[in-house]
């Protein structure tokens, strides 16, 4: 069974074609990337895989699951959890509370005993603020977990919303540009993260980024977007060495093989 | 600094004792503001609120002069928010003023209870607009319809309005207004349910709107459901309501010693009631918003797609919140028919929608204390003071033509605070920490 698997999937505003019927499928336990230039179609893409968008044609499975046209809320509890590319926080509650939200669906309180705050809500509340805890020591942010999500520095925020992502338990994640903004040691950190992500996890990874360093080493394999369709899939080396991709997106300073 | 402001509160003890009244107790209003204001150590900030507490409360009874209310409502509103005053003299203190200063001002003049029972209803109604505005987000316009409906909910079975169009021994007797507080809630919420279906799916200024109209819906329908079948007969009102009877009332309050008279009775007991009821909604309202419940009403509000995308369905969320903000406004709502045996549509009007609104504003959104002292200053400013300074001007400039009376400008007025507050304080009088980021940020 694959992770995602998504066949034909069409995406239109008005006249313009986004996502111009793309299929492709991603292996449990990958690291697949998104690439393509500004404007080919990637963050859209991502959206029509977290429900925000229907798609107008084409088919989503998640784990075999069929979720076309699903609403996010529940393509969320299908167990994908995903970042943004202009990090949505919810800046004016604290590092904690935004984890907090994140586990939303797995704190199973109902209406009348949070209003009375009975036994049972207590108990759930501290175990996902427990849980919430160790996730914080997990990435590296337990000092900052009474801050101000808008307070903390770029990185750390950065940080923060792969933390509350990963507070709905995902099976699949979605980075829409995680290293967006960040410096060369900080990618590689970054890098490392992911990787314990996958490996300590479980968790199947897919990635739009603009990096290609961390793109070509993490990758197991690379799709890429161009004026919203794929024009190639596969491993880092027959991504980089396509003739297609060359010439539409990296460019013939990258086709010397650096990249 | 601390010496002056003993000074000043020991001489507003001494003005109550000589002259008690309105010039005293405005003095005693001074006092007050240096002792929140100026530089004390915590111990001295204590006594002295100690001492204007009882300077407040006999004032009160010596002369029945409201300003000390508002003073005593200051004084409540110091021991909530100033810091480092020890928790036990902040609820000893503040159980003394609400259990003992207010009923004994109140025997002293019956007005006061009735000015505590507004401002109780109003507060629990604000602090039940503030799960649905503060919280949530959602800006409704037409708070007011699920307090027509919680009132005409008892005022229709609590009278012989019934009769009209039930078989039945009506009115129905008092003690089952407890039973429809609780059919209150259901009512409301479900009034909730069905203009939130529609209105919820907006956003908003385009949600204010909708829910301005519907609410408005309620309230002709409350004026014009008296034909065919007279369900609410219409603009006249529905009188008299029951309310519930209070021997055991009466008899408990002998054996504390109180001794309680015709008119005293029902206003001391609905008083206590109104303050049970606040003291249950705040609880309501702190539990919800330490729950997933309140932090998924705040993350809706600061981002929906984020919140969706956390697996927070939008709107089964935003209908709870609205639910709730309406079923603590529907148990109000019956405690309102009772303790008026009156209800008319004219009760429901935009303007009290607004009103509770800018209570809520006025107080700081979001915030509990908050709520409870906008409640507070907006309904002393309706009920009293507006028009206690008209009847100042009334006779003491005769000539002056009725038109200009300040009780005709209580909306100006209210205006007029509300646009000074969104320039000088937007984040509230007491603000919470989160709309207190937000303002930092905007």
């Amino acid at each position: 069974m694959k992770a995602l698997e998504v066949t034909q999937a069409t995406k239109r505003f008005g006249g313009l074609v986004a996502v111009n019927n793309v299929s492709l499928s991603v292996n449990q336990g990958e690291i697949f990337s998104v690439i393509g230039p500004n404007g080919a179609g990637k963050t859209t893409f991502f959206n029509l895989l977290t429900g925000i968008y229907p798609p107008d044609e084409g088919k989503i499975l998640l784990f075999g699951k069929d979720v076309t046209g699903l609403p996010p809320d529940r393509i969320a509890k299908e167990g994908v959890g995903r970042t943004f590319q202009n990090i949505r926080l919810f800046g004016a509650m604290t590092v904690l509370e935004n984890l907090l939200v994140g586990m939303h669906i797995h704190i199973r309180v109902p209406y009348f005993h949070a209003l009375f705050r009975t036994p049972l809500a207590r108990r759930e509340e501290r175990r996902a603020e427990e849980e919430a805890k160790r996730l914080l020591e997990y990435v590296g942010l337990s000092q900052r977990k009474d801050e101000l999500a808008k307070n903390l520095p770029y990185g750390e925020q950065r940080k923060l919303e792969i933390a509350r992502a990963l507070a709905l338990r995902p099976r699949l994640l979605l980075l829409d540009e995680p290293a967006a903004g960040m410096n060369p040691r900080e990618t590689e950190e970054l890098q490392a993260f992911i990787q314990r992500l996958r490996e300590e996890l479980g968790i199947t990874i897919v990635l739009i980024e603009h990096d290609m360093r961390l793109v070509m080493r993490i990758s197991d394999r690379i799709a890429v977007l161009e004026y919203g369709s794929k024009i190639a899939e596969g491993s880092p080396e027959e991504v980089r060495t396509n003739p297609r991709v060359i010439e539409a997106y990296l460019g013939k300073g990258a086709a010397g093989g650096a990249a | 600094m601390s010496t002056l402001s003993l000074l000043l509160s020991l001489a507003y003890l001494g003005l109550v004792f000589l002259a008690p009244g309105a010039l005293s107790n405005l003095f005693g209003l001074l006092a007050l503001g240096a002792t929140a204001f100026l530089r004390l150590s915590p111990t001295w900030r204590t006594l002295n609120l100690a001492l204007l507490t009882l300077a407040f409360t006999l004032g009160l009874v010596r002369s029945g002069n409201t300003l000390g209310l508002i003073g005593l409502v200051g004084i409540l509103v110091a021991l909530t928010t100033l810091p480092r005053i020890p928790g036990g003299i902040r609820v000893l203190l503040g159980l003394a003023i609400l259990l003992l200063s207010v009923p004994m001002a109140g025997f002293a003049n019956t007005f006061i209870f009735e000015l505590g029972i507004q401002i109780g209803i109003y507060a629990a109604m604000a602090l039940g607009l503030n799960v649905v505005v503060g919280m949530a987000g959602l800006l409704d316009l037409g708070y007011a319809a699920f307090f027509a409906v919680g009132a005409y909910t008892w005022a229709i079975f609590g009278s012989e309005q019934a009769k009209n169009f039930m078989q039945g021994n009506f009115p129905l007797p008092g003690e089952y207004m407890y039973l429809f507080m609780g059919i209150a809630i259901v009512t409301t919420a479900l009034t909730g349910l069905l203009i939130g279906l529609p209105a919820l799916r907006l956003r908003g200024d385009y949600l204010a709107i909708v829910t301005l109209g519907l609410g408005e819906v309620v309230r002709i329908l409350a004026n014009n459901l008296d034909h065919p079948i007279n369900f609410t007969n219409g603009p006249q009102g529905i009188t008299p309501v029951q309310r519930p009877p209070i021997e055991w009332f009466r008899e408990l309050m002998g054996s504390l010693g109180v001794r309680l008279d015709q008119t005293t009775d029902y206003q001391l007991f609905f008083y206590l009631l109104v303050l049970l009821m606040i003291g249950l909604v705040v609880l309501a309202n702190v539990n919800l918003a330490n729950s997933r419940f309140g932090r998924a009403w705040v993350a809706i509000r600061e981002d929906e797609v984020a919140a969706r995308s956390m697996g927070i369905p939008l709107l089964p969320t935003k209908l709870l919140a609205f639910m709730t903000g309406a079923a603590f406004s529907g148990v109000m709502g019956v405690i309102f028919a009772a303790q008026r045996t009156f209800v008319s549509p004219e009760s429901f009007t935009l303007l009290a929608s607004i009103t509770i609104l800018g209570m809520v504003i006025l107080g700081g959104m979001g915030s509990i204390p908050g709520a409870i002292l906008g409640a507070a200053a907006l309904t002393i400013l309706n009920l009293d003071v507006l028009k206690t300074f008209s009847e100042f001007v009334r006779t003491s400039l005769p000539q002056i033509p009725s038109q200009v009376d300040p009780a005709k400008y209580e909306r100006l007025v209210f205006g007029l605070i509300l646009v000074l507050m969104m320039i000088f304080r937007p984040q509230g009088l007491i603000p919470e920490k989160r709309h207190k980021a937000e303002m930092e940020e905007a």
